[in-house]
């Protein structure tokens, strides 16, 4: 059982919450993931990794309350056990020295992405976080990493704060840095990881993406993550999660991530005094 | 000079272009078993390079008068890799995609007599031709076999 | 009139094991097969004529005493029979299920040639069921500590099978399992109704009194390499299995709705989506299930979509005779109404316009002319082209071992198909410390070869620990 240490919603719908399992804490490198369950009944879902402490043994995950796994999640107090957090999972970032590396995240990918600027920086690369959202009151961690990088550019739906637009302002972007950048790393929404696949095209800079599939066991088994990237099938949860954005074919991704938003809405719908009515009902049976 | 407007009007020149193309094969493998990652699989692909050298020293024989020339006997067709996608070349490649590989490899040398044999009205050509045809069809069915008795074992 | 009863010398009458009816087991996971009733099951047991020279046990991967525990029960001494059986099997409520006896210790029973073989398999299956029925079970006695720590790296059969086998020699067992549930195949794979959870649970629990630590979430290769592992233990067996699935690489093979066997399985019987939304892993009603393979994943996912309530279908590309399946599940799979298409090979998928599998383009196959070895094989039958309209497609096909251990644990030599390379007799990989059983070494086969490859090892690990120690 793994311990839940902290929990809080740091902006609209995101959550923060950092959990006990000192295994995972000891071996996580930027870019890997963890696959949670947050109930025995629960779904198996991966999280990336967005922070972690070896001495403290704990890992701290952003996510999205989107459904039924994410809801609990996002309901848990400190204090509780979850039954499974499994990691580190998936192979690390690459982290090398490059020169210019622009790290663009949203939502959730904010929280991924520190770890790897960080270590990016560390190595002696130039950092260039971009980081988007649909509003200013959506951004967060915005002191950790401007502290890892040496410049934060941030993009606005509305315009509330930097850019006005998304992604497609990367051009613009580029051209007002007026300096090469060598490398672009993105984590978030598969949305967003595809904008950017399609607007640094014919950059020609080399872009990876953190893939975010439909997964089970995370280690290999079952195929469900399995995405085409240069005309070859891999696994995003053993090959990947970063993969060639310009290779990866993301219309048979999108479509592939849609498979259960049906059954998805069901667990969230019924609630749980219902559940522990029937439950009641089936136990006065036996 | 492209494939289809060679022309071989020999026996000579009909064995030195198939001895040709048993090198480049070679030449093929050989290069993969560089780009795996795997080193197994590394062992496989210079494996592969062997074999098709083992061909060309056949034909070598055959062309010196030192062997009997090849059979017309038409062998087994599978079809096993008719009906597999391509396999797209990288540095992942796993046992099962090499033999998929070799085996579309040997079907599209098969297919290339067949046509070149089609092309001539010289008896004893064609039937060269299609001798070299069939032994490229030898060649794709032991790796045919090997995918069906390993990865078919189940279906 | 009197009349002349004949004394038959031998029963050769093999008691048939009470099922569920398919009408009813169709519709419900529940275990198929009931179990013998103690009566039965001992005059099952007295069938067996306690042959001087048996032949059954030189066919059983771990050994058991077959006459022995037959014997027992004969008697209605249901507690020896058990101890012997106990003696060289941990997991025989496992084995009494889904080991093919009928390929093993059945095989060569002398009363196989008049189809009265003695039914083995099911007198194993009772006594490790009326154990678990008294609630007493019956622990062996250790020996002293030796001060030995050994890693098992997965706890499937061959994992589970070293880690009883070293409890009892003396050393400490910690078991590591990638998922959240010990047991391997024998959870997330073989579905509910052919075993039963509770009885994994069961064995498993078994283990941990025996002193066995078991932890589950772990992924060795991520979590932990073996090689610090070994900073810890003095001896590393690795039991991770084959669980990399094969896809039949032809087109449409990402479409929805197109799923490896282990994926649809791991939802049903690991995630318990059978129980969906009880339970939260979502899994779809289909109405047409096609699932092409022929062996014993591709029955259970065909029984398993039937009871989802599915048409269901088995897509195999030779006849009914080379199914590879056991016959007893083939024969389950048609009484619950599977249909089998024989002779019949996928092409490829097709799918609509919102990426769902809606059809499979499938061709006839026919035996061609024998080969070398005299065996006929399959060939296509041209313009036989057929179109099935099918909403998911199961490819269970086969698996290869996992690379992960291979690709973080330096020094150990991995085969082309991707096994680990380990000593037929002993276990041991081209890695000092290192051992390996089961399907990582063998490529995809059965729960009791896995199991004798794990005696075998914990055998040689501790003849290892024991002469030479640690460093």
């Amino acid at each position: 059982m793994f311990r839940v240490i902290a929990n809080q919603m740091i902006v609209p719908n995101v959550h923060l919450i950092t959990l006990r399992a000192p295994a995972v804490a000891r071996e996580a490198k930027p870019g890997q993931f963890v696959i949670l369950r947050a109930e025995e009944e629960g779904e198996r879902i991966p999280l990336s990794l967005s922070d972690w402490d070896a001495a403290s043994g704990t890992v701290t995950v952003v996510f999205l309350n989107i459904g039924s796994t994410t809801s609990r999640l996002a309901s848990l107090q400190a204090g509780v056990d979850i039954p499974t957090v499994v990691g580190p999972l998936g192979n690390a970032t690459d982290i090398e020295k490059y020169g210019t590396v622009m790290c663009i995240c949203g939502c959730y990918g904010i929280g991924s992405i520190y770890r790897i600027a960080k270590a990016l920086k560390e190595v002696g690369n130039r950092v260039i976080t971009i980081m988007e959202a649909r509003s200013s009151y959506l951004f967060y961690w915005e002191e950790r990493l401007s502290s890892v990088c040496d410049e934060v550019i941030q993009i606005t739906r509305d315009g509330t704060r930097g850019y006005r637009g998304h992604v497609h302002k990367l051009p613009d972007i580029l051209k007002d840095l007026d300096e090469p950048v060598d490398r672009i790393i993105v984590n978030g929404c598969t949305f967003l990881l595809k904008r950017v696949a399609d607007v640094t095209r014919s950059s020609g800079i080399k872009t990876m993406v953190s893939l975010n599939p439909i997964m089970i066991d995370g280690t290999g088994m079952c195929g469900v993550c399995r995405v085409t990237v240069g005309s070859t099938t891999r696994f995003a949860c053993v090959h990947g999660p970063d993969f060639d954005a310009h290779e990866v074919d993301w219309e048979e991704l999108l479509q592939r991530r849609k498979t259960y938003m049906a059954e998805e809405v069901v667990p969230l719908r019924t609630s749980r005094c219902e559940e522990r009515h029937f439950q009641m009902q089936e136990q006065s049976r036996e | 000079m492209t494939e289809k407007h060679m022309k071989l009007n020999s026996v000579e020149e009909i064995l030195d272009y198939a001895i040709k193309k048993e090198e480049e094969a070679a030449r093929f493998y050989a290069d993969l078993a560089d780009r795996v990652e795997q080193k197994a699989m590394g062992d496989v692909f210079r494996d592969f390079s062997k074999e098709e050298q083992e061909h060309k020293r056949k034909l070598l024989t055959v062309k010196s008068g030192s062997a009997a020339m090849l059979s017309m006997d038409r062998v087994l067709d599978l079809k096993i890799g008719d009906y597999l996608v391509d396999i797209t070349l990288s540095p992942h490649l796993d046992y099962k995609q090499a033999l998929i590989i070799a085996m579309k490899a040997e079907k599209a040398a098969f297919r290339l007599y067949h046509n070149l044999a089609a092309t001539t009205d010289d008896e004893n050509l064609r039937a060269l031709l299609l001798m070299l045809a069939q032994e490229e069809a030898r060649h794709k069915l032991r790796f045919e076999i090997e995918y069906e008795d390993y990865y078919l074992r189940e279906n | 009139m009197s009349e002349v009863v004949k004394k038959k010398k031998y029963d050769l009458d093999r008691r048939d094991m009470p099922k569920q009816p398919p009408e009813v087991r169709r519709f419900n996971f529940d275990e198929v097969a009931l179990g013998y009733t103690p009566e039965l099951a001992v005059e099952e047991a007295k069938r067996c004529i306690q042959c001087k020279r048996p032949t059954c046990i030189g066919n059983c991967p771990v050994e058991i005493n077959i006459p022995g525990f037959l014997n027992r029960v004969a008697d209605g001494d249901f507690a020896g029979g058990i101890r012997i059986l106990k003696e060289k099997n941990c997991l025989p409520a496992i084995c009494g299920r889904v080991c093919p006896q009928e390929e093993q210790c059945e095989k060569t029973c002398i009363f196989r040639k008049k189809g009265g073989q003695i039914a083995i398999g099911r007198v194993e299956r009772f006594l490790a069921d009326w154990e678990a029925q008294q609630g007493e079970l019956e622990m062996p006695e250790l020996p002293r500590k030796t001060g030995y720590k050994v890693a098992i790296v997965g706890g499937g059969p061959s994992g589970l099978t070293v880690a009883g086998d070293l409890i009892k020699m003396g050393h400490e067992v910690t078991v590591f399992e990638a998922l959240h549930k010990m047991g391997g195949v024998l959870v997330y794979g073989i579905p509910e109704f052919r075993l039963p959870k509770v009885i994994v649970n069961r064995e498993v629990e078994y283990l941990q009194m025996l002193g066995v630590e078991l932890v589950t979430d772990f992924v060795v290769g991520r979590t932990r390499t073996i090689d610090s592992l070994l900073d810890e233990y003095d001896a590393v067996f690795v039991g991770s299995g084959a669980g990399l699935p094969w896809f039949m690489d032809i087109p449409g093979e990402n479409l929805n709705g197109v799923y490896s066997a282990n994926e649809y399985l791991t939802r049903l019987n690991l995630m318990k989506g059978f129980l969906f939304p009880k339970y939260h892993t979502p899994v779809k009603r289909h109405r047409k299930v096609a699932v092409v393979g022929g062996g014993n994943v591709a029955m259970d996912c065909a029984r398993s979509a039937l009871r989802l309530g599915a048409e269901s279908r088995i897509v195999y590309r030779r006849s009914r005779e080379e199914l590879p399946a056991r016959l007893e599940e083939i024969e389950n799979a048609e009484e619950e109404g599977v249909i089998f298409d024989f002779l019949t090979l996928p092409l490829r998928y097709i799918g609509d316009e919102n990426g769902w599998v809606k059809a499979m383009e499938c061709q006839k196959m026919e035996l061609g002319e024998p080969d070398a070895s005299g065996r006929r094989r399959p060939v296509p039958i041209e313009g036989s082209e057929t179109i099935y309209e099918v909403d998911a497609v199961v490819c269970a096909i086969g698996n290869s071992p996992n690379p992960l251990i291979g690709a973080t644990t330096p020094g150990l030599i991995i085969g082309k198909k991707g096994n680990i390379e380990a000593n037929e007799e002993t276990g041991a990989t081209s890695r000092e410390k290192i051992w390996a059983g089961g399907d990582v070494v063998t490529g995809a086969a059965t729960v009791i070869l896995a199991m004798g490859a794990g005696r075998i090892a914990a055998r040689s690990i501790h003849e290892y620990l024991t002469s030479n120690g640690s460093a």
